[in-house]
């Protein structure tokens, strides 16, 4: 009897729609946040921090961006990886040639850069759909990475052509790239950036723009008869897919590796995102977090349930077996529950409100 | 201006000058594409026949080569080796059925679509780790001299290559055209529940056609094993071939040809003539870029059916 | 009595073909504001690809649509929403990944005007925006009985139900003009009569000119102030039920020609005496 909307009567539509409309979604929420801001940052060590909080946080906005273009407005996309490299370098250009921009201004405007790229390669989308679609992508994303490698104005014509990224610090005093970041003030900056545009992503799938992308999603031909008007609204969706591609992109060069290379947004890379979405279920904020931190941390976890299991596993074995079982994983989600690790969340909160009563 | 007469003028001006070269680039290019083709060939004959657009098909090139390959290693001669393949991938055929298809058969297209890239995870993962990741050279006898016909540069493997490719597509033809089993292959393609009703049965057809798809997939694994070793990089001659098979169409076996070797072609005119001008590998994006512009014009292939959307 | 009123929408002369089928064969279809048109014919007759045309889905090789004064000949299904035009199809075009409630809020789309990043930040006119189509939105479902199912994905829901929500996301266009494609199909009685009742009342409170596509006779004779009658891409009779249905040439196409002088003496009726 834990779990129940009983009493929760709505008297308004704004009550009908707010994000958690049940009070204990709203206490769980706020707990996390709670969580989040105050206890990670004091009781996590350096590691989690980098190699798992971070990570997961860039992560989860890729996916998120990704979601947004392929979960709710049904466009398939395999570029997401040339975008986050086209959000890594420009605000590499952008940071190398004003030294003075502040790195959330850097940002921002890098997510633009990004979004035109995304509006360019998304004029296909109007003609193309599907496989179709994912294939022109696939033209996007190989030729993205293919011009980050050969113009050496994109790496400041370096010499070794591995570029680091500059130290950049909010409010003056708190470094969050370069080598003198604290790892607090990093995942605390990555923290607030991807809760503000999960929030901004939460209105937009919401309201107006939301409803229009599923509609092209559902039924193309049928969305036209409403007033939808196809190729704006396709636009919209890449534009703002690669908007929060490109942060995610620069923020994982800028922050997690501190270094610039191409070589991080390869096929792979748009792979892993497309993955995140799929088990953490498409069309689904929540489910980009959760996808996100799935695949985050399923290698940590293959890499130390052998030690935990007394178990000597070489390494390439590991590999070879992380493939196998996330592969198996995929085709294991895909039967089991076709909507993703939202979908199983959701369920469970069926069950429970249920509980104890089995029906 | 500059940039211009670079990538408009020069390219054919060189061209112009050399033609003998141009032939050699272009006939270099259509025996890579015939490469292609064939494993564009396994992708047609999954979509045709189950409607899956199989993402795993050159993790099953290469994982039928590394079989075929590890049997030789392990001394069988070269038609044992390829019976034991051929048994392997009808095996993978009957398991991909069971498990993956079954499961998974009243789902969207893409679903299916995701859970091939899902099984090209798994055997990529298996196929290393029971063969090992070295490269495997193979050496099955195919003649690779070279020859001067007609006062141009060719390769005798090539040629081997062609003539393979050439009489796979024939012997598909004809089992798609003349046989009954080919016919019941073309219901399914068509509709499924309409196949269905009239007797046929999915299952064993979608056994059949994944078997014939592993068994293309082991022959352009031999032929590009015999080429370049039977490696890893195998596998990623499947993203090569979305692009033939928008050039060709997804449903159609000469489409798949056709559009190889357009792409095979292509590539490589591109590299040689416009590659220089911008520091090379242009082959990473062109064929992809060709099969952009290809789709604003022509959304179905060359060879493709049109798909109208009724409301 | 009913305040029928001027010219609203003139198709003059449409020719519509498909390689080498002749669809519509130079039809010249006329509608007046507030009336309920009725267009029957045998399948295969050309009444759909009307109403396609009227829509902008398929585009004509001849004639032109004068829509509100402005005469054109084709223009893309988007404008024709955005000056008023509003459909069903035959097969239910709803958005199967949504619930009830956002397929009918997807009709107000066309009249909601903040941009993303409004809808971004969300609160603030966003919201009021969203709050005050809402509340059309639920005079609708209100009005359309459809209360209970507000919240259901329309996937599960049974194709009468289909049928009404996808009439209710046209009502949410606030169209001028409503196309409604076999409305009652797969319907039983108690379902036509409750569809019947709706058109009526569209047509009655809000004055929408209302043009369907029916089969159903006994619907056709009780409902419209005018039939058309299509067969073969030709318009074969135009005008009110009852003249429609002691026409010579309806009776023919329904019925196929009598033989040599077996002229029948009495209009036959085209429907079995059934209580409506």
């Amino acid at each position: 009897m834990l779990y129940r909307e009983v009493g929760e009567l709505k008297a308004s539509y704004a009550a009908d729609q707010a994000i958690f409309p049940i009070r204990q979604d709203r206490w769980l929420m706020l707990a996390a946040l709670a969580a989040a801001y105050l206890v990670v940052p004091v009781a996590g060590s350096e590691y989690w921090l980098l190699t798992i909080m971070i990570p997961f946080l860039v992560f989860a906005l890729a996916a998120l961006g990704l979601n947004l273009l392929t979960g709710y407005a049904g466009q398939v996309s395999l570029g997401t990886g040339g975008f986050m490299a086209v959000g890594a370098f420009a605000t590499y250009k952008l940071t190398t040639a004003l030294p003075g921009l502040n790195i959330v201004l850097a940002l921002l405007l890098a997510g633009t850069i990004t979004a035109l790229v995304g509006v360019l390669f998304g004029f296909p989308s109007l003609r193309i759909k599907g496989f179709y679609l994912a294939v022109a992508t696939l033209a996007a994303q190989f030729f993205l990475i293919w011009m980050f490698n050969k113009f050496p104005w994109f790496y400041n014509y370096s010499a070794s052509g591995v570029i680091s990224a500059p130290p950049r610090a909010v409010f003056g005093r708190f470094y969050v790239t370069g080598a003198e970041a604290d790892p607090r003030a990093k995942y605390l900056f990555v923290l607030t950036v991807v809760i503000l545009l999960a929030l901004a992503a939460k209105g937009l799938v919401r309201g107006r723009v939301g409803r229009a992308w599923m509609a092209i999603r559902d039924m193309d031909v049928a969305a036209e008869i409403i007033g939808i008007r196809p190729l704006r609204t396709k636009l919209l969706a890449f534009a703002l897919s690669s908007f929060y591609c490109g942060i995610a992109g620069a923020m994982w060069a800028f922050i997690h590796t501190s270094a610039v290379e191409a070589s991080a947004f390869e096929i792979d890379r748009s792979f892993e995102i497309l993955f995140m979405i799929i088990i953490g279920g498409l069309g689904s904020i929540l489910g980009s977090f959760l996808g996100a931190a799935f695949i985050v941390l399923l290698p940590i976890f293959l890499d130390n349930a052998p030690r935990l299991a007394a178990l000597e596993i070489p390494v390439n074995l590991v590999t070879n077996l992380q493939s196998m079982i996330f592969g198996a994983l995929i085709i294991f989600f895909l039967i089991v529950e076709p909507n993703g690790l939202a979908r199983l969340w959701a369920i469970g909160k069926e069950k429970l409100r249920l509980w104890p009563f089995p029906h | 201006m500059d940039l211009l007469a670079t990538a408009f003028v020069t390219p054919f001006a060189n061209m112009w000058d050399n033609p003998q070269f141009v032939l050699e680039v272009v006939i270099g290019g259509l025996l890579s594409g015939v490469m292609y083709s064939l494993v564009a060939l396994g992708f047609v004959l999954i979509y045709k026949a189950s409607g899956v657009f199989n993402f795993a098909q050159g993790t099953m090139v290469l994982f039928a080569a590394l079989t075929f390959v590890g049997a030789i290693e392990r001394g069988l001669p070269i038609w044992g080796a390829f019976i034991i393949a051929v048994a392997v991938m009808v095996l993978l055929a009957v398991a991909i059925e069971r498990l993956m298809l079954r499961p998974l058969v009243n789902q969207e297209q893409i679903i299916l679509f995701m859970g091939t890239i899902g099984l090209a995870f798994f055997l990529d993962g298996f196929g290393q780790l029971v063969w090992g990741s070295d490269v495997h050279p193979l050496d099955i006898g195919i003649p690779k001299a070279p020859l001067i016909i007609g006062g141009v540069l060719v390769n005798e493997f090539d040629l081997v290559a062609a003539v393979v490719a050439g009489s796979l597509v024939v012997a598909l033809a004809l089992l798609f055209q003349h046989t009954a089993v080919g016919r019941a292959l073309r219901a399914v393609a068509d509709d499924h529940q309409a196949a269905q009703s009239v007797g046929i049965p999915l299952r064993s057809i979608w056994i059949i056609v994944w078997s014939i798809a592993g068994v293309v997939g082991l022959v352009a694994g031999i032929m590009w094993g015999s080429n370049l070793g039977v490696q890893f990089s195998l596998s990623l001659v499947a993203l090569k071939a979305l692009p033939v098979l928008i050039l060709g169409g997804f449903t159609s076996v000469p489409g798949a040809i056709v559009g190889g070797l357009i792409v095979g072609v292509g590539e490589k005119l591109a590299e040689v003539f416009w590659g220089p001008a911008f520091g090379g590998a242009i082959e990473d994006w062109f064929a992809y870029a060709l099969a952009l512009v290809f789709l604003l014009f022509r959304p179905q292939g060359l060879f493709g059916e049109r798909i109208i959307e009724r409301v | 009595m009913k305040r029928v009123g001027d010219r609203i929408l003139t198709a003059d002369r449409i020719t519509l073909a498909f390689g080498g089928i002749t669809a519509l064969n130079e039809i010249s279809v006329e509608l007046r504001r507030h009336e309920i048109l009725a267009m029957i014919g045998p399948n295969g007759a050309g009444k759909t690809s009307m109403l396609n045309v009227i829509n902008g889905f398929y585009h004509p090789q001849g004639g032109t649509i004068t829509w509100k004064g402005e005469t054109r000949r084709r223009m893309r299904p988007y404008h024709a929403a955005a000056q008023g035009i509003a459909r069903t199809f035959q097969n239910v075009a709803l958005f199967r990944g949504m619930t009830t409630l956002d397929n009918i809020m997807t009709g107000r789309l066309l009249r909601m005007r903040r941009n993303f990043l409004w809808q971004a930040i969300h609160f603030g006119p966003a919201e009021k925006e969203e709050l005050a189509h809402r509340a059309r939105v639920e005079r609708i479902i209100d009005f359309l009985e459809i209360q209970a199912i507000r919240k259901t994905p329309v996937g599960r829901l049974p194709y009468g139900l289909q049928k009404r929500v996808e009439l209710g996301r046209a009502l949410a266009m606030e169209p001028e003009l409503l196309l409604l494609d076999e409305p009652m199909a797969g319907m039983n009685v108690e379902e036509k009569e409750d569809m019947c009742r709706f058109i009526l009342d569209i047509n009655d409170e809000f004055g929408t000119t209302i043009a369907l596509i029916e089969h159903d006779m006994g619907v056709v004779m009780d409902i419209s102030d005018r039939v058309i009658v299509l067969d073969y891409g030709r318009k074969i009779a135009d005008g009110l039920p009852k003249e429609v249905r002691a026409s010579p040439e309806v009776i023919a196409a329904y019925l196929g020609e009598p033989h040599g002088d077996e002229v029948p003496a009495a209009p036959i009726p085209l429907r079995r005496a059934v209580a409506t």
